[in-house]
């Protein structure tokens, strides 16, 4: 069940860091010429978790997009301070036409490694997401939570120092999903990266993120750290943590 | 009411099969295709002559399978007889016998090419996109909602689709015919000086109305075996995407190879006359 | 490019044309960025050749059947039409150079065009579309791994690879058909089948059928792939996008036969 956010006290510290991880400044981008962001601007520090909330529509899938570089801009500016970068797709996206170890290995093709490097890194992101005893199976034969599990592991095989999920919660159930979200803080405790999560799950954004961002038709309409969420003064926060239909979300215009 | 659902070929993977073998399962599905689709075609005609038609749904069908394949078909047949013309006229211009040219071209065209390529580009283009829009109406349930509407979608969908191919395909193909002479008659002039009136006379003498007749038979046939073979095959799709593309695949390939087959029994049965 | 965009209904025809030359322009365009990218990957020798040999099979196995049935009734149909005709002049014994020279200049390329953007020209598209909708091209490219050199360089080898034994094999069924009729319809013997075929056939005949099967061959895998990597959208755009790549495939091979068959045919020696 929604636990808790995590207390400030667990926070880790980032002091260390000199420079954002990753920064975005002003970004604009239209589809069709209809506007889907209009100017956002945020930062992400090494070993933070920043988690881009909204409804559907808002361009947090497109913000991610952004940042990976998988789209282009049509304003404004996206710092990285790192080349090293995992994204864990809404829909997996595991290449169905490679083994679990094959697909792990095409992360890790940039490095060069000697093959029992390779191994060696594979086998134990996998056994971290407990699928050890899969290695040589095929995407198409894992379930939909095993193979959400597999694409973590190939988002993290190659030791990012920047990791991007879109919407990893989404349709799970809510077992699964605690599961996924208890993977997440694990990962972040261990590999220190900046982080990006975007979803629009309460249970999500409130455990697994230090700081959150509220996108609303385009726009940063709130900041701030997620158990701030529900005694905020700002009334977009305070209607999508409650859900409820009042406030200055519209949900009609579905 | 569905006939039986078709199994899919054996996903050929990395299996060092036995080509006899894997020919005998490609026969056998070749058949159940084939008595697929002619089941549904009788279930069609039956809809024809006892049920009403909705003649909207076929006119705008027709104008779909019609009017969207005029450029394929049309410049299809009309490279084609660029082709054939050049080769033949230059071939036989040589040894004189430009009198004779427009006749081979006429025959080749008329007989064998222009019902092959104009077939083959229909079921590329039409086939394929109707065994993907009912595919994509299977997996997303579509068709289901028809049935417990207790409406067959071989009437509400197959039969449209089928008149409105009966009234095309066969214009298509004339069309494509008549490019094809056409272009050959261009290229008969301009690459070996032999002049369209020379070769309109020798298309005369030599093509007869059994052949224009063996045309339209083809180009019937071929309509059907688009229609019910395309169709059969996208509505016993079942899954996800990856089965959209498979029903997809699978239509274009069949109907392909159907009509090769139809081609060369209507070819072995019709009386060869020259004038 | 979305569904959405090609499905008008004829408000007029001359609307259409535009429409469809813009649409073959832009996807020339298209495919030739491919075609570029694939040749840079060639030149710096950057090819995954087990993939290369993997699709090279998956593409000779998934043809091999269709090839044969259609290259066997196409010589079936070809040769009884020509058998017919050369009885009448009583010109037997040029059945076998004719319908050698017919299938092997014209017929037989046209044909195995037919069926090649037909058989892999349509799984490669549906492959590739599937792969895009379901994210699997851009996590490739957030691993900065090139989606043209990992999917469409070992597509392209392999069929190279392969179209020269397909060629082979279809010309040998198609030419055997034409012995077979022969010797049923017209009494032709198979020696003197295939010495008509000997004196008629030079082997620059045989060089341009190779020649255009190599390109047919280029055509559909670098159509399909485009047109593969570059549509979005659901299940029911992995269907169009297999429409579309057979129809360009076999649209742009028919016009590129024309124009070889008119550089490469000088007239009878």
């Amino acid at each position: 069940m929604t636990d808790q956010p995590i207390p400030p006290s667990k926070l880790p510290s980032f002091s260390k860091a000199t420079e954002p991880m990753i920064k975005v400044e002003g970004l604009r981008k239209s589809f069709n010429g209809r506007e889907v962001l209009k100017g956002i601007s945020f930062e992400v520090w090494p070993g933070e978790m920043l988690a881009i909330i909204g409804p559907s529509g808002c361009g947090k899938s497109t913000t991610l997009k952004l940042i990976t570089g998988l789209l282009e801009p049509d304003e404004g500016e996206i710092t990285l301070n790192s080349q090293r970068i995992g994204l864990v797709f809404q829909g997996s996206a595991l290449l169905n036409s490679l083994t679990v170890r094959e697909n792990l290995a095409l992360a890790l093709k940039e490095q060069k490694l000697p093959k029992r490097e390779q191994d060696r890194a594979i086998m134990e992101d996998l056994t971290l997401v407990g699928l050890a005893d899969y290695v040589d199976a095929f995407p198409t034969q894992l379930s939909g939570g095993q193979q959400k599990r597999t694409s973590f592991a190939r988002a993290i095989v190659n030791d990012p120092e920047i990791v991007l999920y879109d919407e990893p919660t989404t349709g799970l159930d809510p077992v699964m999903s605690t599961i996924i979200e208890d993977y997440m803080i694990e990962l972040e405790n261990q590999l220190h990266a900046a982080g990006i999560v975007v979803t629009h799950q309460f249970s999500t954004w409130t455990r697994t993120a230090h700081r959150a961002i509220l996108l609303h038709e385009g726009v940063v309409v709130w900041e701030g750290k997620p158990h701030e969420a529900l005694h905020s003064n700002n009334p977009y926060i305070v209607q999508f943590a409650k859900a409820t239909r009042e406030g200055p979300m519209l949900a009609g215009k579905v | 009411m569905m006939a039986m659902n078709i199994p899919m070929e054996r996903n050929t993977g990395l299996q060092f099969g036995n080509p006899l073998l894997s020919l005998e399962n490609w026969c056998a599905i070749g058949f159940r295709l084939f008595g697929q689709a002619t089941i549904m075609l009788f279930q069609a005609v039956g809809y024809i002559f006892h049920g009403g038609i909705n003649w909207a749904e076929v006119m705008r069908q027709a104008n779909m399978i019609g009017i969207g394949s005029l450029y394929v078909v049309g410049v299809t047949g009309l490279f084609t007889g660029f082709a054939m013309s050049l080769q033949i006229s230059k071939e036989l211009a040589a040894f004189g016998a430009d009198t004779a040219v427009g006749g081979v071209v006429a025959l080749a065209l008329i007989r064998e090419i222009g019902p092959i390529t104009a077939g083959v580009m229909v079921a590329g283009r039409v086939g394929s996109a109707m065994a993907a829009e009912l595919s994509s109406m299977v997996v997303s349930e579509q068709i289901d909602a028809l049935k417990i509407m207790r409406v067959d979608p071989v009437q509400f969908l197959v039969v449209p689709r089928f008149l409105a191919a009966l009234l095309t395909i066969p214009a298509l193909s004339i069309y494509s015919m008549f490019l094809g002479l056409a272009g050959a008659i261009f290229i008969a002039q301009a690459k070996a000086n032999i002049p369209p009136d020379i070769f309109l006379d020798s298309v005369k003498q030599t093509v007869v109305g059994t052949d224009f007749i063996t045309h339209l038979i083809k180009s019937v046939i071929n309509a059907c075996i688009i229609i019910f073979f395309s169709c059969s095959i996208g509505l016993s799709a079942r899954g996800g995407a990856e089965d959209v593309g498979h029903a997809t695949t699978r239509a274009v390939v069949w109907t392909m190879t159907i009509i090769f087959i139809a081609n060369y029994i209507v070819t072995a049965l019709s009386p060869l006359h020259t004038s | 490019m979305q569904a959405s965009e090609v499905k008008h209904l004829a408000a007029s025809p001359f609307l259409l044309v535009e429409d469809w030359v813009t649409l073959g322009v832009r996807l020339a365009g298209q495919v030739g960025i491919v075609i570029a990218r694939t040749f840079y990957c060639l030149l710096r020798l950057q090819v995954d050749w087990q993939e290369s040999i993997r699709q090279a099979y998956f593409i000779g196995v998934k043809s091999f059947l269709i090839v044969g049935v259609t290259s066997l009734f196409t010589g079936l149909a070809m040769s009884l039409q020509i058998a017919v005709q050369l009885v009448q002049f009583g010109g037997e014994s040029a059945i076998g150079g004719v319908v050698s020279l017919a299938l092997i200049r014209q017929i037989g390329p046209i044909t195995a065009a037919i069926i090649v953007a037909g058989r892999v020209g349509s799984s490669i598209a549906a492959e590739l579309t599937t792969m895009n909708i379901s994210e699997q091209i851009d996590a490739l490219k957030v691993m900065r791994i090139d989606p043209v050199r990992f999917l469409v360089v070992p597509r392209f080898v392999g069929a190279m690879a392969m179209m020269p034994v397909l060629s082979i094999y279809a010309m040998g069924i198609g030419i055997f058909a034409g012995m077979v009729i022969a010797l049923i319809y017209a009494d032709v013997s198979f020696g003197v089948f295939l010495d008509s075929a000997k004196a008629m056939v030079i082997d620059q005949d045989f060089f341009v059928h190779f020649l255009k099967a190599f390109i047919n061959a280029a055509i559909v895998i670098f159509y399909s792939c485009t047109i593969g990597l570059n549509t979005k959208g659901g299940a029911a755009d992995v269907g169009y996008a297999v429409t579309r790549s057979v129809v360009w495939s076999m649209t742009v091979m028919f016009i590129v036969n024309y124009i070889v068959t008119d550089l490469t045919y000088e007239g009878p020696r």
